[in-house]
């Protein structure tokens, strides 16, 4: 309790905050914290813990055209500050999972961004089409770390021309606010993302997981029944900080920032090499209620500096561009 | 989510074996809902602030003292909990999943378990005792050096041992042993690799045409047929398997737990982790 002294001091003059964040389209969100695919499900299933009111968007997990059963058991294992997994794209297919949830999405303060996933451009597009007039869905994530049936299994992702297909082929198919999401994996990140932007993505999305290995303890076998697995979580930070930043540095349209973010401080990283809104994935799997603290923590930050809004934070690590993409090279360039 | 995580205090660390190991806490709220087959989530964050629930079978649970402890198993590198002190307190969870469900008639139980997964199972002898019951627990291991010590059991349990060296006990298979003691259980439940729980469930469904017990009589209508993950699966079932339960939402969200049932796949932190050996495909996996 204040003393008297302090009760009678002027007020702090509290400056109106705005957090919100365009991300095109007419996608909207209420402040810049989003909940990552496959971190939450459908949402629906955590809505206690998640606090929805309070975070900007939830991206749900890989939905297929058709219902999959994904990968054999084990699924997840533990890495030194991460996890691998290889779900495998366990979905029950797009009409069941609209009709079971677009209804409660469309009654829920946020929006819910649905990420597809498939393995040829057509049924991509395919899907998109059937969300035409379906209320309750605010955007479309496109999971490009998908193999490409038509190239004999590359992923989308790894191929600009490839990425740019796709991206083309969905933005013809609906005028839904579209996000493609990239993976770090891509040799050259910003030749894929200026592909995806110049075919009319609204957003980019970066980065998914990154292929790994963990052993089974007695070393006989991997550790995972699919064997390898996409590795996520804090140990994937750097290389997602540096895909974010060669991204955010080369094209205009707003970036969705994601790898192993567990604190504000994380946050505020993506933030400073150029990202409009940061995604919670694996840290949110053990914790649901972080995505709604970190929005929570980021508003007292940029109170406690006195800010109007977060975008006086976004890129002020991009001052220093390197001379070269990371393609050619980093740590033996002369 | 369900249980809110409580602060609980590690009361007692105890090596037990090579990267075994016991740790108690007092979790009082805890101990006295627990039951055998179900976990516990221990909520420590890494040094890079993650926090991966990590789930632990229960071991013991003593209700009057609030002491409840839980088996860990595996190197304690990378293991957040390893770096806790006797004194020291950690956010913990649960009960979580579906216990281990013992058929009232029941009064000869048969533990069988493989190496570490010994710590599945451990409650339920404890459990099956206070009800009067008699129980025996068979135990394969890969040598000596890695069996679960006599010392951690009750008294009244009958302790038979196979290491695959054939360094103690019988020489293979935890599985030979089953066999012999077949006519005597009238329930059995296990915990360990894939392989031995496809064969455990192979052994299963032929025991009663090898015993030389006879089905008589014709059902009228179509049989019953309880969901998975219903109490009353578990109960009317010879063998109750419990898999591991370790990297987990532990809300039925991120798919990373499930095991292949015959209707479908099956989350082990909603449906399980303890399930009717019917219920699962475990004879595919092996
Ligand atoms: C269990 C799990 C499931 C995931 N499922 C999907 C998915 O279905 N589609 C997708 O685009 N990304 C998926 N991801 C990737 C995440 O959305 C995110 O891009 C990545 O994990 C990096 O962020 P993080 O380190 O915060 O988890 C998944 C990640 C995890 C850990
Ligand atoms: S542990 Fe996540 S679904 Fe079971």
């Amino acid at each position: 309790m204040g003393g008297s002294g302090e009760a009678l001091a002027a007020p702090v003059p509290s400056v109106p905050l705005d957090l919100s964040v365009d991300l095109g389209s007419g996608l909207f969100l209420r402040n810049p914290i989003l909940v990552a695919s496959g971190a939450l499900g459908y949402g629906i299933e955590a809505e206690d813990d998640l606090a929805p009111e309070r975070i900007g968007a939830l991206v749900t997990r890989g939905t297929t055209l058709r219902g999959r059963t994904g990968n054999p058991a084990p699924r997840m294992a533990r890495t030194p500050a991460g996890l691998l997994n290889a779900i495998g794209l366990h979905n029950p297919g797009l009409a069941a999972v609209l009709e079971r949830f677009a209804e409660q999405w469309a009654r829920w303060p946020l929006p819910v961004i649905l990420n597809l996933a498939a393995d040829n451009v057509g049924e991509f597009a395919e899907m998109a089409r059937r969300l035409e007039g379906v209320l309750g869905i605010a955007g479309v994530e496109l999971n490009l770390s998908c193999p490409n049936a038509n190239r004999g299994g590359t992923l989308f992702a790894l191929e600009a021309d490839s990425a740019a297909a796709v991206t083309t082929a969905v933005r013809r198919a609906t005028a839904l606010p579209l996000l493609v999401k990239l993976s770090p994996a891509a040799p050259d990140p910003r030749a894929v993302a200026r592909a995806v932007a110049d075919s009319g993505a609204d957003a980019i999305s970066a980065v998914n997981t990154l292929p790994g290995l963990v052993l089974a303890a007695d070393r006989s076998r991997p550790a995972l029944g699919a064997a390898y697995g996409g590795l996520s979580g804090p140990a994937l930070r750097p290389i997602a900080l540096r895909v974010v930043h060669e991204i955010a540095t080369s094209v205009r349209i707003p970036v969705v920032a994601m790898g192993g973010v567990t604190t504000l401080s994380d946050v505020l990283d993506f933030l400073a090499v150029g990202a409009q809104a940061v995604a919670v994935g694996t840290a949110a799997i053990g914790d649901p209620g972080l995505p709604a603290r970190l929005a929570d923590e980021l508003e007292d930050e940029c109170q406690a500096r006195g800010l109007s809004s977060h975008l006086s934070l976004i890129g002020t690590a991009q001052g220093h561009r390197p001379g070269n993409p990371s393609a050619r090279g980093a740590e033996y360039r002369p | 989510m369900s249980a809110e995580p409580v602060a609980a205090e590690l009361v007692e660390r105890r090596v037990i074996l090579p990267d075994q190991r016991i740790d108690a806490f007092h979790a009082p709220a805890i101990a006295v809902s627990a039951r055998a087959g179900q976990v516990l989530q221990v909520l420590l964050a890494d040094d890079e602030g993650l926090v991966v629930r990590r789930a632990f079978a229960i071991n013991t649970v003593d209700p009057s003292t609030g002491v409840i402890s839980v088996h860990v198993a595996g190197p304690a590198r990378a293991d957040a909990l390893a770096r806790l002190r006797v004194g020291d307190r950690a956010p913990l969870a649960g009960p979580f999943g579906r216990p281990f469900e013992v058929d009232p008639r029941t009064t000869h139980i048969l533990l069988i378990a493989e190496g570490a997964a010994i710590g599945r199972l451990r409650l339920l002898a404890d459990e099956a005792l206070r009800e009067g019951r008699q129980v025996t627990v068979l135990l394969g291991a890969q040598s000596a050096r890695d069996v679960y010590p006599s010392t951690l059991l009750p008294d009244e349990v009958e302790y038979v041992v196979a290491t695959v060296d054939g360094s103690l006990g019988h020489p293979g298979s935890v599985a030979d042993l089953v066999p012999q003691y077949e006519a005597w259980a009238d329930q059995a439940f296990a915990a360990g690799s894939p392989a031995l729980l496809g064969k455990l469930a192979a052994l299963s469904a032929s025991r009663l045409t090898r015993m030389g017990v006879a089905k008589l009589g014709r059902r009228r209508g179509a049989a019953k047929v309880d969901p998975p993950g219903s109490p009353s699966a578990r109960r009317k079932s010879f063998l109750q398997v419990v898999v591991e339960l370790d990297v987990a939402c532990a809300a039925a969200t991120c798919l990373g737990c499930v095991v292949d049932g015959h209707a479908g796949l099956l989350r082990a932190c909603r449906e399980g982790p303890v399930f009717a050996a019917t219920e699962l495909s475990l004879e595919t996996v092996a």
